[in-house]
């Protein structure tokens, strides 16, 4: 399954890391128009 | 502060994160997303599952002048950055902050430290205007103790160039120099693309979402800044973006992708701030709130110590709370004070999402010991003063 995530931010990475950890065989793609990910405010 | 790099994803997570590409359209009908990457080229991309994750974005006033070099907004790490810089590298003297909520006295305090004079400006007469007058004017004493000019019924119509510097004007002409100023008047969710892709929205325009995120389209979930929540206290949509729930919603799409059971409880719009030497919390519904969502609010403001009276330091904690006169049921709380603040106001947030009356919370066994706080909490000292008016 391909799972796309758009905002790589604290939902996004949130979602896509869990996600990912919880069902290795998932596609997880993140689109990031910024070059930073995972800020924290 | 940066968590963890676009790279260590990759590597170590498995996840392919792709920087510098922004998403530009999605296509529900052929559950696709198009967009374009740094160099311009356009791609289309597949998916079988969707998460709309893009945040939200600082309120710009559509005003003239607000595009002059040396109007700032802040926001992301980028924004931070680009303040810094201009602090480097010209002579800073003087700084206006348009607006009065947590992120604007954040700024203020930065700005101070660096020994930047700040004069914070609002249209509307009060200073945070969801607490108590006597909670406000605490913060207000702060903001003054630290030099820090506040000015209410300033409503900004134009920013000027004036020679090296900007000129602030008011609505009334009144002017305010400055060589810097910082818009910090709220941000609005990013759902343009969720709403050219014909998904429903919700309050202040943010993405709706149900219990498990899902949006208006079963295979495209939204969480964090850019989408709406469920409220404790009312049982309504409302759109309050903090740290928690967007990590809370990310993992909670995460799980409902990955086949485990979700429904979230939603928010009770718990808050806290510093400024300066104090801390601000709040945590469910102001008397406004209450009385917009239907409720009969009843209120008391205390102020207790934040430590027992034998015991040295001690300082003032100013406590409103909120119930509601039919019910008797608990619905907010905000405080104020110089230490004891921060975490005390967890206490009367679980008793919101566990919907306790306030004479059910005025039974709750708070810890006590001389150097943490008197034997009645200042919670307790409120339940038992709001007691007498439900």
């Amino acid at each position: 399954m391909k799972f796309i995530v758009i905002g790589g931010d604290a939902a996004g990475m949130s979602a896509a890391s869990r996600a990912k950890r919880q069902d290795a065989s998932l596609e997880v793609i993140v689109l990031e128009q910024s070059q930073t990910v995972s800020y924290s405010a | 502060m940066v968590v963890r790099t676009a790279e260590a994803f990759r590597k170590k997570s498995g996840i392919d994160v792709r920087t510098g590409h922004r998403a530009e359209s999605i296509d529900p009908g052929t559950a696709t997303v198009s967009g374009r990457n740094e160099a311009g080229r356009p791609f289309t991309l597949p998916y079988d599952r969707l998460l709309i994750a893009t945040g939200a974005d600082p309120i710009m006033p559509r005003r003239p002048g607000f595009d002059l070099p040396g109007v700032a907004v802040v926001k992301t790490l980028d924004h931070a950055r680009h303040i810094k810089t201009m602090l480097q590298e010209r002579p800073i003297r003087k700084a206006v902050i348009m607006g009065m909520g947590y992120i604007a006295m954040e700024m203020a305090e930065a700005l101070r430290m660096r020994e930047v004079e700040v004069t914070m400006v609002k249209p509307r007469a009060q200073l945070l205007p969801w607490m108590a007058p006597e909670l406000a004017e605490t913060v207000g004493q702060e903001l003054q103790a630290h030099q820090v000019q506040v000015r209410t019924g300033f409503d900004v119509a134009r920013i000027e160039k004036s020679g090296q510097g900007l000129s602030v004007v008011a609505a009334g002409n009144e002017t305010l120099a400055a060589d810097l100023v910082i818009v910090a008047v709220g941000i609005q969710p990013n759902s343009q693309l969720a709403a050219a892709a014909g998904l429903e929205l919700g309050p202040a325009k943010a993405i709706a979402v149900d219990r498990r995120l899902r949006t208006s389209n079963p295979a495209i979930y939204a969480a964090g800044d850019c989408a709406d929540a469920y409220h404790v206290v009312t049982g309504q949509k409302v759109w309050i973006p903090l740290a928690l729930r967007a990590n809370r919603a990310g993992w909670a799409v995460a799980d409902d992708l990955t086949g485990k059971p979700v429904s979230l409880q939603g928010v009770a719009g718990t808050a806290v701030f510093k400024v300066f030497d104090l801390q601000v919390a709040r945590t469910g519904l102001s008397v406004a709130e209450a009385a917009q969502a239907g409720f009969q609010p009843a209120t008391t403001v205390i102020s207790a110590s934040s430590r027992a009276h034998s015991h040295p330091g001690a300082s003032p904690i100013q406590v409103q709370m909120v119930a509601d006169k039919n019910s008797g049921r608990l619905l907010g709380a905000q405080m104020v004070g110089r230490e004891g603040v921060a975490h005390r106001i967890n206490a009367p947030a679980v008793a919101l999402h566990a919907g306790l009356t306030v004479e059910q919370f005025s039974q709750t066994d708070l810890a006590y010991a001389p150097p943490f706080g008197p034997t009645w909490d200042p919670m307790l000292v409120a339940a038992n003063q709001l007691l007498k008016l439900v």
